[in-house]
């Protein structure tokens, strides 16, 4: 089997699968128990804070929420904190090639609170330049929210810059979903006033995810109930996931830098392995080694991830493509590529703990394939 | 409980003369199937098959002989002995329990030597009932029509019943080769033969990598649904890449689906004869696509002399879909995967094709071995009550 899908999901470490077993079988306590047993799994619980805020040298400034994964922290860093400070704005910047996570909540926003979502256009790379978000901001504006890297191309944002151009305007806040960044590209944390991520890409376990913002902020939560994670996210914490997720994510910044030279070799081996007659690129080389996505110019994408999957390899058509269901790539049309790309394209994703050989058997397959396969 | 029994009434087996043993012992045995997870015994005669529901509510074991082919009605009955006495407190017993204000009595005297006739019985239940319980007559819009069938041994009463799926009992017509693509109307047709008292076994053209591997499971699902009934059910996928991909090499665009219908065609009927099947069915529905225009069923049939039933031949689609949604099938047949007949769709298919261009076009490319590869890699899948099992 060749997996090239990490952007997908990735393997658990074994160290964090441990840990995962350690804290669940042996501080299995409720950490919001009063007795010895729960202050224990409390105590725990706050190392296991402490330990992701120190991995992102936040631990003075930055506070982080254990959630369920990217979705529920994009959705509450959304809706908590348009609707806690709806009273300095109405306005919100979401880039229009982010994930459904953050522009479905921002769409909720806009229809249900009438608040004025701004879709920020990106160039024909994926980025939003900063000119544009310097264009669109106002003093309405009370949150922009831009990925780090973008899931589907790889594209790289520069955060620094957004959000200092965001940070002009002293009621906005600045928000990046980091799920496709963490670990593999550098980021400026402590520009970011919150940002998310889910653990399952960082080599955690799916069901684990953070919020992480500034000391100061506050959310109107999306889940009520008894109080847990300062009020803002009630229900038992799992102190098992919470564990596993810190670990995961302090391993993965260690070996960050390592890491992204060796899976920047894998992908020069793709790029230039490909036969350029029968694709179009639509990842640049500035964008993240992690993630290479390009467009069939003569074939289906479906049915070339099909004869892949047949030889157990595993990458994604960017679109679930189908003659019968309308699922072009949303990312694709926004970067202004035809709809005919946007339908035929298929997204590599790597990890470091792929392998040269498996990028040159996956280069030398599809270049078969494309000599084989029916065109469409 | 009062009403302890459910009494299954035939379909049309009047019309039936000699057979009539044959068709009943085939539908006793079915109903016996459909109920063995219930544990309930059934006896049948002549003109009905008794379930004795014992303690057990009816309303389950109602639903599941709904599924059942072959069955007329199915009556919610309470059994007592051919007396008048029995026949009054029973009536009455049978209304208290219904908790009902109003009331009509149709009663058949199946035994003519009875000394009172139905009406006289009527007025004679119909006396007691009302000395004993605050109930009304109401001969037009009663809240509960009872039944009172007098026959010799023992009399029924009944104020409940509900059509069956009607047709013949399942396997007496012998069984079809299916061809089923997984959208939305073959398995309706598939459906539809069934209920008529036809054994169906499909056959699904494959065309890997073009068409997805979930497919397959779309398959599964689409099986556990008609396994509601036709308990089993033999699924056999052909792998068909080649032969299309030689179509489409040899053939002109607008002739591809043409032609691809009759190598169809031609290996559907190859796999019924081999199965022992006594025709192939299709979901076809005339008019709907190119290939279903009148033209092009009579240039596509003209591979064979083999029967070719089309159940949906002459069905509306949207009446196509609510059964479909109906035998719960819709869901799954919309699921977003493409069959081989919607890949490489041509962009102008012939509507009106002519026979002697398709013989000219199938000289270009040896089809006769490329149906033989078809056939040899054949794989045989078998769905017995929802679930995948090993043949038997």
């Amino acid at each position: 089997m060749i997996y090239l899908d990490s952007a997908a999901t990735t393997l658990p470490r074994k160290e964090v699968l441990d840990c995962f077993v350690l804290a669940a079988s042996k501080d299995y306590a409720n950490p919001s128990s009063a007795h010895g047993f729960g202050r224990q799994a409390e105590r725990a619980l706050e190392e296991a804070r402490k330990g992701l805020l120190d991995a992102f040298s936040l631990g003075k400034t930055h506070q982080a929420l254990f959630c369920s994964g990217a979705t529920e922290a994009n959705n509450l860093a959304l809706k908590g904190i348009a609707l806690q400070y709806r009273n300095r704005g109405k306005k919100i910047l979401v880039s229009s090639v982010e994930h459904p996570s953050v522009l479905e909540p921002a769409a909720f926003l806009a229809k249900e609170y009438g608040f004025d979502v701004v879709l920020l256009p990106v160039n024909e790379w994926g980025r939003v330049e900063p000119k544009t978000l310097e264009a669109a901001m106002d003093n309405q504006v009370i949150l922009v929210s831009i990925m780090g890297v973008n899931n589907e191309t790889g594209a790289v944002n520069d955060l620094r810059a957004l959000s200092e151009i965001a940070h002009r305007y002293p009621k906005c806040y600045f928000h990046s979903d980091l799920t496709q960044a963490i670990g593999k590209v550098d980021v400026p944390y402590s520009c970011l006033d919150l940002f998310s991520y889910s653990g399952h890409k960082l080599h955690g376990i799916k069901g684990s995810g953070a919020l992480v913002y500034k000391n100061s902020l506050r959310f109107v939560p999306v889940l009520h109930g008894g109080g847990q994670e300062f009020g803002f996210r009630s229900g038992t914490v799992s102190l098992p996931l919470c564990a596993s997720l810190s670990l995961a994510t302090a391993l993965s910044l260690k070996e960050r830098s390592v890491n992204l030279s060796f899976v920047q070799g894998l992908n020069q081996a793709l790029v230039a392995g490909l036969d350029p007659s029968f694709v179009r690129w639509n990842s640049s080389s500035e964008g993240s080694p992690y993630v290479a996505n390009f467009s069939l110019t003569k074939h289906k994408a479906s049915v070339l991830v099909e004869a892949l999957s047949r030889e157990e390899i595993y990458v994604s058509s960017a679109s679930a493509c189908s003659s019968r269901t309308d699922k072009t790539s949303k990312v694709l049309l926004a970067m202004g590529k035809t709809k005919e790309d946007a339908d035929n394209a298929i997204r590599v994703s790597f990890d470091a703990s792929n392998t040269l050989e498996e990028v040159r058997i996956f280069v030398a397959t599809m270049n078969r394939l494309f000599k084989e396969v029916h065109a469409r | 409980m009062n009403a302890n029994m459910l009494m299954i009434h035939y379909g049309e087996l009047s019309t039936k003369g000699d057979n009539r043993k044959a068709f009943i012992a085939c539908l006793l045995h079915n109903v016996r199937v459909a109920l063995k997870p219930f544990g309930l015994e059934s006896k049948g005669d002549r003109d009905h098959i008794y379930v004795y529901l014992k303690e057990n509510d009816y309303r389950p074991v109602m639903d599941r002989l709904k599924e059942v082919s072959g069955i007329q009605r199915i009556s919610v009955v309470m059994k007592c002995g051919p007396t008048l006495e029995e026949m009054r407190s029973s009536a009455l017993a049978l209304l208290k329990e219904e908790g009902v204000h109003s009331f009509k009595l149709d009663v058949k005297r199946v035994n003519k030597r009875f000394p009172l006739d139905s009406y006289g019985i009527a007025v004679d239940i119909a006396d007691y009932i009302l000395e004993r319980a605050d109930f009304a007559v109401d001969l037009h819009t009663p809240d509960a029509k009872m039944q009172i069938t007098l026959r010799e041994d023992a009399c029924y009463l009944s104020c409940h019943d509900e059509l069956g799926l009607g047709g013949y009992p399942l396997g007496m017509i012998g069984k079809v080769t299916m061809l089923l693509s997984g959208g939305i109307d073959s398995p309706v047709a598939a459906y539809a033969l069934i209920r008529r008292g036809i054994r169906v076994e499909c056959l699904h053209f494959a065309s890997p990598p073009y068409t997805s591997t979930a497919v397959i499971d779309k398959l599964r699902d689409i099986l556990a649904c008609l396994n509601n009934y036709q308990a089993d059910i033999k699924l056999q996928i052909l792998p068909f890449t080649k032969l299309q991909e030689a179509i489409y090499a040899n053939v002109p665009e607008p002739y591809c689906i043409t032609i691809m219908r009759r190598m169809m065609i031609r290996l559907a009927v190859a796999m019924a004869k081999k199965n022992h099947a006594l025709a192939v069915a299709t979901g076809e529905s005339i008019g709907q696509v190119a290939s279903q225009t009148l033209e092009s069923i009579g240039v596509i049939e003209e591979v064979t002399n083999f029967p070719i039933l089309r159940p949906l031949a002459v069905e509306d689609k949207l009446g196509i879909i609510e059964k479909s949604k109906r035998i719960g099938t819709y869901d799954i047949s919309i699921r977003p995967f493409e069959d081989c007949c919607t890949i490489f769709k041509p962009r102008r298919p012939k509507t009106k094709p002519k026979l002697d261009d398709c013989l000219e076009y199938e000289k270009r490319f040896d089809y006769e071995l490329l149906i033989q590869e078809c056939l040899a890699g054949v794989e045989t899948i078998y769905y017995s009550e929802g679930k995948e099992t090993f043949p038997k």
